[in-house]
């Protein structure tokens, strides 16, 4: 059903729509298949996915062809975790769409050719992943209104009208990009560009941008942080936009970091 | 031999944990000695009265002492005195001021705690630098070395000497007087500042500063920075009268967040100007600003937020003049208030009226997003204030730094009275051969009773940490003779060596005991190393007094990586890297290893 919705909102606006192609992108440009990175987006990390990193490494990649795509602006994306993965831009309006129970029981029995109890289970089972998997990597529970900026219920509400909702918020002015927030939209773009190049040989950095300063936030003594030194100056060489990189060991990544 | 019991595979067990926990660092190292203290009674390996007899031990006791009467010299400026002539006799030629500082920083570490010692001639070798153009990281490190080799000289130069004397007295042999070992240290002292006088071109970072090569060394992340102090200028900008029009906010945190660029002063409309503005001020219309920061910076930070860069200061050339405000290097002492945290914590702009520039550790510059690191020993903060300003934050203490005029001290009128009290100390211990700790004592006892420093100074003055490493490692330095651990393990050693000649066996003491050093504390080393070679001498009827004191000098034999103190505070206001130390200091360790066994053949007929 949200997806019913966000392409709607993309027509009337006349914007792009974006979904899967994400992981797409994401598989293309760091050499993943794209079933992993599906399985990361949906599944919770299991016991030794948290050790071995993989899902965060994943998870960076996606992020990182995400904030790609919208920093050219005027995109709908439709999927999973776009508001944690655009979290901290100023214009970007964060929707949910909720659905009652049994009217998506019946939609999806209706899309996908399931029995009645199949389409149950298989629902009840994607919002426990969901909700387990930004649990896990973010700390948040999904269902907590507060993270939107929008929650619209589709039961007593029409598609039509919940489209009319979300265009009028925005197009309002307090969803107008200005200047600041695309600034920090092409700094989230470097930043995750930044990340997604390193993740995975140091999974636990943290990385922030303003103004094409880079930081580098990693461990303090990381045995690592003469090799991580070398890949920051190639990266700097490599990458359109970096003004400075600087490493800060030892110093823990802010909120703000990625 | 003795055959292995449980006990000493208990000891032996214990000392692995000690030497294990030294390495990894999960808790600190004193803390690893309080760890030993309560263990050792508990598995029964020693008494409750020997567990804390370490506490009470001499060499405790002259470590407080020697504490409490550096901090007494310190306190007066006394010893500040001798930085002026000094310089004076060296003059303006590197080799003479490496030759002059070293010597000078080499006899008062004889008497005074090393890293103390090398301090005090910071702020003046920084001055020097920058006023004969000779980088920083040039004179440094001779100075650095001489402050350990100059621990070396007397019996209370440095923590293993000072311990030497209780840990000989289980195998009731004769201790060490107070010079007994200056022949040697003075040797050790000459032939290193001679290597730093004739090889220093080839084994000192800056012997070859290429101009040319500024533009790599700055593009480079992992490579080695300039400091602000050299790089960075003052720039006068002003912003047009529509400058917050149609614009979010602008706040002076946020031009060095994204420019690099650090606000000095700024006005405040319509014509109020602030020095070291509060991270949360904003940048309005119409005014006028001094930054500090790199050109490029500047310029970038102009284009991109419209405002007008002015030729030269005009509002400000009053302001920021070198005779009213300008820029230290300060660097962040052991135990001061500032270590553990942040700038945003300290607020210097809100206390001090300064502003921190830049912040330099282990070989990277940070410029941006200053406030959240948390401070650490041996930091170097720049930072730009009035000099007055400055000043009141050097009194402040824990900042360690150079001001062109002479700083006040807190008691000058008592430099003769602490003087004196050394002296006191010094015939006690020569003439009357009164015991170390009692006659320092009795120095630093003089020094609180005639008002050279409070006794709530001289309480905290003194490092505990130092004092709990020394007393909780006694106890495991007791039990491995007691139980027999010692002599089991050198039995087996000089098994496995066969026959040697007392001088090999010396050298491998020597070379075993540098290497112990490197990786756990020089006083950790010392303990476990002493019992072990006096009973390996004794086994091979060398002099087991000369066994000991090899260990009690190549534990000071610490020069290859920066993990004595003395080295980790200096490598950040050098700006040195591991592969620096390790290459001057190879070279210093082996011929430390050489002149120290060449000197004691010469001097003890080994």
């Amino acid at each position: 059903m949200g997806r019913l919705v966000a392409e709607k909102v993309a027509e009337r606006l006349g914007y792009d729509i974006i979904s899967r192609e994400i992981l797409l992108e994401a598989s293309r440009h760091f050499n993943i298949p794209e079933i992993k990175l599906e399985k990361a987006i949906h599944d919770a990390p299991g016991i030794l996915e948290r050790y071995r990193h993989t899902k965060q490494a994943y998870i960076a990649y996606i992020r990182s062809a995400l904030v790609e795509r919208v920093v050219n602006d005027n995109v709908v994306y439709h999927g999973l975790a776009g508001h944690l993965l655009l979290k901290g831009i100023g214009h970007v309006l964060k929707v949910r769409i909720n659905a009652d129970f049994e009217k998506r029981v019946a939609y999806v029995m209706n899309r996908d050719g399931l029995s009645e109890d199949e389409a149950r289970a298989r629902l009840v089972e994607d919002d426990n992943q969901r909700r387990k998997w930004t649990y896990e990597l973010y700390g948040h529970d999904p269902w907590d209104s507060a993270m939107y900026d929008l929650t619209i219920r589709i039961d007593r509400l029409s598609i039509e009208e919940a489209v009319g909702f979300i265009c009028k918020a925005a197009q309002s002015s307090g969803f107008a990009a200005s200047e600041r927030s695309k600034q920090n939209l092409k700094d989230l773009a470097l930043a995750c560009h930044v990340k997604a190049e390193l993740v995975a040989d140091f999974p636990n950095i943290g990385v922030t941008c303003e103004y094409g300063n880079v930081i580098v936030y990693c461990k303090a003594g990381d045995r690592g942080g003469a090799k991580l030194g070398r890949r920051l100056d190639e990266l700097k060489r490599k990458l359109a936009g970096i003004y400075s990189v600087e490493m800060h060991s030892g110093v823990p990544a802010p909120p703000d970091a990625v | 031999m003795e055959s292995l019991t449980m006990e000493m595979v208990l000891v032996m067990s214990m000392i692995g944990l000690a030497i294990f926990l030294f390495i990894v660092e999960w808790v600190r190292v004193d803390v690893v000695a309080i760890i030993m203290m309560v263990t050792l009674p508990l598995l029964h390996l020693v008494s409750p009265k020997e567990a804390f007899i370490g506490l009470s031990s001499n060499a405790v006791v002259s470590i407080i002492a020697v504490i409490i009467i550096g901090a007494g010299l310190d306190r007066t400026g006394i010893i500040n005195k001798l930085v002026a002539p000094v310089l004076r006799i060296a003059g303006n030629s590197a080799s003479r001021i490496i030759v002059a500082i070293s010597v000078t920083v080499a006899i008062i570490s004889s008497f005074m705690q090393n890293i103390g010692a090398a301090a005090l001639f910071l702020p003046a070798i920084q001055r020097i630098g920058e006023k004969q153009k000779i980088p920083v990281s040039r004179l440094l490190m001779a100075i650095v070395f001489s402050a350990i080799l100059g621990g070396t000289v007397t019996l209370v130069g440095s923590s293993p000497l000072i311990l030497l004397n209780d840990l000989l007295a289980p195998f009731g042999l004769e201790p060490f007087g107070l010079f007994d070992v200056t022949p040697i240290g003075l040797a050790l002292v000459a032939s290193g500042i001679g290597c730093f006088i004739l090889l220093g071109k080839f084994i000192l970072p800056g012997g070859d500063v290429n101009p040319e090569g500024e533009d790599n060394a700055e593009d480079d992340v992992g490579g080695k920075e300039k400091s602000a102090l050299e790089e960075d200028e003052y720039y006068e900008l002003s912003t047009p009268d529509d400058f917050t029009h149609y614009r979010d906010p602008l706040f002076v945190e946020d031009l060095r967040r994204r420019y690099l660029v650090t606000v000095l002063a700024i006005t405040e409309p319509p014509d109020f100007k602030v020095v070291s503005p509060p991270p949360d001020m904003e940048v309005r219309s119409g005014i006028d600003l001094v930054v500090c920061g790199r050109k490029k910076d500047v310029v970038r930070m102009v284009e991109n937020e419209g405002m007008i860069l002015k030729d030269r200061l005009e509002k400000y050339s009053d302001t920021i003049n070198p005779v009213k405000s300008g820029r230290v290097e300060a660097v962040v002492a052991p135990r001061s208030w500032l270590v553990g945290k942040t700038l945003k914590d300290v607020n210097l702009e809100g206390r001090f009226n300064v502003t921190p520039v830049s912040l330099y550790r282990h070989e990277e510059s940070y410029r941006a997003r200053l406030d959240d690191i948390t401070l650490h020993v041996g930091d170097v903060i720049t930072i730009h204030g009035a000099w007055k300003n400055l000043k009141n934050l050097q009194k402040e203490g824990g900042l360690l730094f150079g001001l062109p005029s002479d700083v006040d001290y807190m008691r000058p009128g008592k430099a003769a009275w602490a003087g004196a009290w050394l002296v006191v100390a010094l015939v006690m211990i020569m003439g009357f051969k009164i015991q170390l700790s009692v006659s320092l004592m009795t120095g630093a006892l003089g020094m609180i009773l005639t008002g050279v420093l409070t006794i709530d100074e001289a309480y905290q003055s003194v490092d505990w940490r130092t004092i709990f490493l020394l007393g909780g490692l006694i106890p495991l330095g007791i039990a491995t003779e007691k139980t027999g651990t010692a002599a089991w393990i050198a039995h087996t050693v000089l098994g496995l060596m066969g026959d040697v000649s007392p001088i090999v066996l010396l050298t491998v003491i020597g070379v075993l005991s540098t290497l112990f050093t490197l990786v756990i504390s020089n006083v950790g080393a010392t303990v476990l190393l002493v019992p072990l070679v006096v009973n390996m001498a004794m086994a091979a009827h060398t002099d087991p007094r000369m066994a000991a004191l090899v260990v009690g000098l190549a534990t000071s034999n610490s020069f290859m990586l920066p993990t004595h103190q003395v080295n980790a505070l200096y490598m950040g206001p050098g700006h040195y890297r591991t592969i620096d130390f390790i290459k001057a200091g190879a070279l210093i360790s082996i011929v430390f290893i050489v002149v120290m066994i060449a000197m004691i053949r010469l001097v003890y007929g080994v």
